[in-house]
């Protein structure tokens, strides 16, 4: 495994010898400290989860199909429950996502829980660790925590799921998207060092002394990210359907996620929007509106996703590049502000 | 729809027409909403038409002022969607969209230039925000250079013309990026065979090219810009069809490369060309690490040679149009080595064949060769901002090193950065920024105050968290030196810096040679001055063996300067408390007694071990500065050109002789007991230096702990004369040095007075 990231200590930055700020941080801090909290208690009820599905399999040394024919009921229950308890902590991190990863003392724990990728997906933004399983077996830089507890959850890639077993949930004869059963060692080894990282997030968000620099960063790394969240929506079962090759983002829709990540850079909008209306009122009333029509933009599409609209790939792409071109026409004003300020954006 | 209501509220309860930025993005996104809607809600496409037709409204007035035209062909565009709208033709909307937004772009950018022309700010600022930006990334952040510059405006704070360059400037570059992301946009459309989105895409490259185009005849000439317009047309068509996108766009590629609409400045074009340098030295070495009997061994070694292949390759492509002016045939044999390059990079990153790291490196060789050529002479100077660059790309890779837990590599490119800082910008901070000069040094080694150095941090292991603290820190520093080295590139300056080089790096040596020299008076002693002096000329002749050996090699020596010093520091310092106790012992002993028969038998016995020790005094004295002053002679060298640093240089050592001399004839002069008292002094005075500046070397490299003393600072300029520096083991060591001194002195004095006593008693 590997050591944990040091939490933050003191923030070398350009602005620290201003005087007095207008601007609210402690609010932004609050917010990312409430939900470090929420994170941890539910990725520890993931755990707990894991940890009973392993002990069940383990009483059948591992044998999936008489884990199976033994307690099906159970097993389907579990995973159910596990999936559950998946889909109440994702969103979790997903709504400080913004604040996380768009802070560069945080961002390492962006790349471990939610972004970054796996060693054979490859590109600079691979996941620092190796995922040991408890039976000794080592998987090199698997991918992002809750991305690979995802895919073991909801059989989206063959080698973190049970070998051996045709589990057909429902009974109906045909064994449907997500119908698998996750490879105990691999979803217990993943929901493991989930709940430890949120656990650091959580140390870390609490040493976390945020500065201006880290506010006004914030926003300008993560507001424009908008066309990366979308093509993973296009690319995904969503839009695809069973056309769709990604092991991730199936239980939620990335619409979703966008929306979580939009509302923590509210938060962080407001945090600094005091210091932004010290230089420009009506360019921050009108960034503050942008924010808003850009979170309901997408609010919008979602509900039509979730009315049953199915999306084509091209549709997809268009809103991706209209969603895309709204964050960069307010990452844009915020970035002016940021320079009227002399608050240095971190790269 | 959301957006529909949301814009149809705010119009309603806003009295105030909206300001231009704000109506400009209502336009943009009521076109889309239009879009979205075309097929299967005509009613909600209908209301945001209408609403971008009354945003337009808001804006005609200024751009029918300023942009009488582009007013045209913004209402042509959004008659045509209009039409297109009734027809349900999707694809022939996205481009007519597309047409009226950058039209509307373009119009914002004559509105501002024409404003800021006619003096009328306000307009100018009002329409400012009607623009778009540089997509930001978590590497690249928006330009805010035009607002900065018209509020710097609005304040009389800059001129009309500075103003208007930076506003060309930052809007002209946001735009070539915007055109290329069209372009690969539609590349990527195409492919995904999405035929609204390709259209879309040709039409706003063709709309982003309009607002270039003024600076594209500049550059090119009315022809080419014409054939330019034409193959965006011919583009534009194939995207509509489908039809032989790929051909077109390549045939746009061509047209427009090495293009570059916001011209770089003189000093940028010797920034980049600098860049461009570098990055292509570093590009053989990081493969040939990589790579080992055919096969990729270190993946991201790999990587870091494609990264700095990139940054050469970006700034080979912005300087392309000058190298082309200057030789078009050097200029393409170039660019076609850069694709062979660029294929070997990418075969090896891909593990579909490795080029052997010879042919790679000769390759670059052959490049850096035929670049050297086309680069114009006043660029060949080596520019500081071009290293801080460098250095700043390697210690990213040394981040991302340590993001993958491969801390190897990451020391490797730690390395890298500071080989290129010392091989530099060093010597200028020495000279320019010296309060500078030891923070750097810690944050890359082994810390500073309560922070670890990269070094450590590194040889520890330590999560990344850690490694981004102390590399933001570095940076800040970095950057104040940076800030602080402006200017300093005048042929002035740079023999300024070697003089001053020359003058505090052999003060040290010159005052421990004098203060002996002149010591060895007397007709029993006189002869020790041969060995050091032979001692000091060899010195000499070994630190000019070893400017000329960094010829070229300086980069790969420049890492090592430290541990050198350090070393032969050690050496210099222990013949020096050798030569102190003889001194106290010895010579002191004789002069003072004048007991020259009863020492003879003693001085000739030991005469072989002084010769040497003397020789290795000399040589020590001088070779331990010697190293580090052929680096930073031969960095400035490359920045100013030999005849600069050989002026600036010639004058610190004379002043360093006249120095020595005047010491020499000041001591010449005592009676003999002040003299032995005042070389004794000096010999100290150098050995505490000394030995505070070894221990502050040796914890720089690690060799030694390093424990600050919080409460104690001192002034930069005194850690730099007196080599003290608030930590526990550098002042320990001073004191030690110091009491070693006075001890020996006071032993000295003790055993003459029972010689004293033991003669007058037998007597």
């Amino acid at each position: 495994m590997p050591s944990a990231p040091a939490g933050p200590t003191a923030q070398p930055t350009a602005d620290k010898n201003r005087p007095t700020s207008p601007a609210d941080l402690d609010a932004i801090k609050v917010y990312l400290v409430g939900k470090s909290n929420e994170l941890k208690r539910a990725t520890a009820e993931l755990k707990t989860l894991a940890d009973r599905y392993y002990d069940a399999a383990a009483v059948t040394n591992f044998d999936y199909a008489a884990l199976w024919s033994s307690q099906k009921d159970d097993v389907v229950k579990l995973v159910q429950d596990a999936r559950a308890a998946w889909m109440n902590a994702s969103p979790l991190y997903e709504q400080m996502e913004g604040i996380v990863a768009g802070t560069p003392s945080l961002a390492e724990y962006d790349v471990i829980l939610d972004a970054g990728a796996s060693k054979e997906e490859g590109g600079d933004n691979v996941v620092p660790f190796d995922l040991t399983l408890p039976d000794g077996r080592v998987i090199e830089k698997p991918g992002n925590l809750f991305g690979v507890s995802e895919s073991a959850l909801w059989g989206t890639f063959t080698d973190f799921t049970a070998q051996g077993i045709v589990a057909d949930f429902d009974g109906d004869g045909q064994v449907e998207f997500s119908e698998a059963l996750p490879d105990a060692h691999v979803l217990k080894a993943a929901a493991d060092e989930l709940d430890r990282y949120a656990g650091e997030l959580l140390a870390a968000a609490q040493q976390w002394e945020p500065t201006e620099s880290d506010a006004f960063t914030a926003l300008v790394v993560m507001v424009p990210t908008m066309e990366e969240y979308f093509a993973s929506w296009r690319d995904s079962r969503f839009v695809k359907g069973d056309q769709s090759t990604q092991r991730d983002f199936v239980a939620i829709s990335r619409l979703a996620d966008i929306q979580d990540i939009l509302a923590s850079l509210q938060v962080v909008h407001a945090g600094v929007s005091p210091l932004i209306r010290t230089v420009d009122a009506s360019q921050d009333a009108q960034i503050e509106k942008q924010l808003a029509e850009l979170k309901a933009f997408v609010a919008d599409v979602h509900r039509q996703e979730q009315s049953g609209k199915r999306f084509t790939p091209e549709e997809a792409d268009l809103l991706g590049k209209e969603a895309q071109d709204r964050a960069t026409a307010i990452t844009g004003q915020i970035a002016q502000m940021a320079a009227k300020l002399n608050i240095k954006l971190e790269q | 729809m959301v957006l529909v209501a949301a814009a149809t509220r705010a119009s309603s309860t806003h009295a105030a027409p909206p300001a231009p930025g704000e109506a400009a993005q209502t336009l943009r996104a009521s076109l889309v909403q239009v879009q979205i809607a075309l097929r299967n809600n005509p009613r909600a496409a209908q209301a945001a038409l209408t609403q971008a037709r009354e945003a337009y409204a808001a804006l005609a007035d200024p751009l029918r002022h300023y942009a009488p035209e582009v007013d045209e062909t913004v209402r042509t565009a959004l008659t045509d969607a209009e039409a297109a709208f009734r027809r349900g033709e999707a694809t022939a909307f996205a481009v007519a969209r597309a047409r009226a937004w950058t039209s509307l772009l373009h119009g914002s950018y004559l509105v501002v230039t024409g404003a800021v022309g006619a003096g009328d700010i306000a307009t100018a600022y009002n329409w400012l925000p009607v623009r778009e930006f540089r997509r930001a990334t978590r590497f690249a952040r928006p330009n805010a250079d035009a607002t900065l510059a018209l509020d710097a405006l609005a304040r009389g704070a800059t001129e009309p013309r500075a103003a208007l360059q930076a506003i060309h400037a930052d809007l002209l570059d946001t735009y070539q990026a915007r055109l290329n992301a069209a372009l690969a946009d539609l590349a990527t459309a195409d492919a995904r065979r999405f035929p609204a989105r390709r259209a879309e895409s040709a039409a706003l490259a063709k709309g982003y090219f309009a607002i270039l185009a003024g600076a594209f005849e500049e550059q090119r000439g009315a022809a080419q810009r014409a054939q330019a317009d034409e193959l965006l047309e011919a583009l534009l068509a194939s995207a509509l069809t489908g039809d032989g996108v790929p051909a077109a766009m390549a045939q746009v590629t061509d047209s427009l490369r090495g293009f570059r609409a916001a011209p770089l400045s003189e000093a940028e074009q010797a920034r980049r060309a600098g860049q461009m340098m570098r990055y292509l030295r570093l590009v053989p070495i990081e493969y040939g690490r990589g790579v080992r009997d055919g096969r990729v061994t270190i993946d991201l070694e790999i990587r870091e040679a494609a990264t700095f292949y990139e940054g050469a390759q970006a700034a080979f492509d912005d300087l392309r149009n000058i190298f082309e002016a200057r030789d078009s045939n050097k200029a393409a044999q170039a660019a076609a080595i850069f694709d062979l390059l660029k294929r070997d990079i990418t075969d090896a990153g891909e593990q579909r064949g490795v080029a052997a790291p010879e042919d790679v490196r000769a390759r670059s060789d052959r490049l850096i060769a035929l670049l050297a050529e086309l680069i114009p002479a006043e660029w060949s100077t080596q520019n500081s901002a071009a290293d801080f660059d460098v250095i700043a790309t390697a210690l990213d890779q040394m981040e991302q090193a340590v993001a993958r837990g491969e801390y190897g590599l990451a020391e490797s490119a730690r390395v890298e950065a500071y080989a290129v800082l010392e091989s530099g910008p060093e010597a200028k901070i020495t000279a320019f920024a010296p309060q500078f000069k030891n923070t750097i040094e810690g944050y890359f080694w082994f810390g500073h105050g309560d922070h670890k150095g990269l070094a450590a941090l590194i040889q520890q292991k330590a999560p990344l968290s850690e490694v981004r603290m102390t590399r933001r820190l570095l940076d800040a520093e970095l950057a104040l030196a940076q800030e602080a080295l402006k200017g300093s590139d005048s042929p002035v300056a740079i023999a300024t810096n070697s003089g001053i080089i020359v003058l505090r790096e052999g003060l040290e040596a010159v005052l421990i040679l004098a203060a002996l020299v002149a010591s060895f008076r007397t007709a029993a002693n006189r002869h020790l001055r041969r060995p050091m002096w032979i001692g000091a000329l060899l010195a000499l002749i070994a630190s000019l063996l070893t400017w000329l050996a960094l010829r070229g090699t300086l980069s790969l020596f420049a890492s090592l300067g430290e541990k050198l010093e350090a070393i032969v520091s050690l050496v210099a310092i222990g013949v020096l408390l050798l030569i102190t106790n003889w001194f106290f012992h010895d010579v002191y002993w004789k002069g003072w007694m004048a007991n020259f028969h009863k020492q003879k038998q003693h001085i000739i016995k030991g005469a072989t071990g002084q010769f040497a020790g003397l020789l290795l005094l000399g040589f020590a004295s001088v070779y331990r500065e010697g190293f580090e002053t052929a680096l930073f002679l031969q960095a400035l060298t490359l920045e100013g050109g030999a005849a600069v640093v050989l002026v600036g240089a010639a004058a610190g050592m004379v002043l360093v002789v006249a120095i020595g001399l005047a010491i020499f004839a000041l001591q010449a002069r005592l009676p003999i007991m002040k003299m032995l008292i005042v070389t004794g002094m000096l010999i100290g005075f150098v050995l505490v230096v000394m030995v505070g500046n070894t221990a502050h070397t040796m914890q720089v490299v690690g060799w030694i702990p390093l424990t600050p003393i919080r409460w104690l600072t001192f002034p930069h300029w005194f850690g730099l004369w007196f080599g003290t520096y608030p930590t526990a083991e550098g002042l320990a060591l001073q004191f030690a040095a110091a009491a070693f001194v006075i001890g020996s002195y006071f032993l000295a004095q003790h055993l003459h007075k029972r010689r004293l006593r033991l003669t007058t008693h037998s007597a």
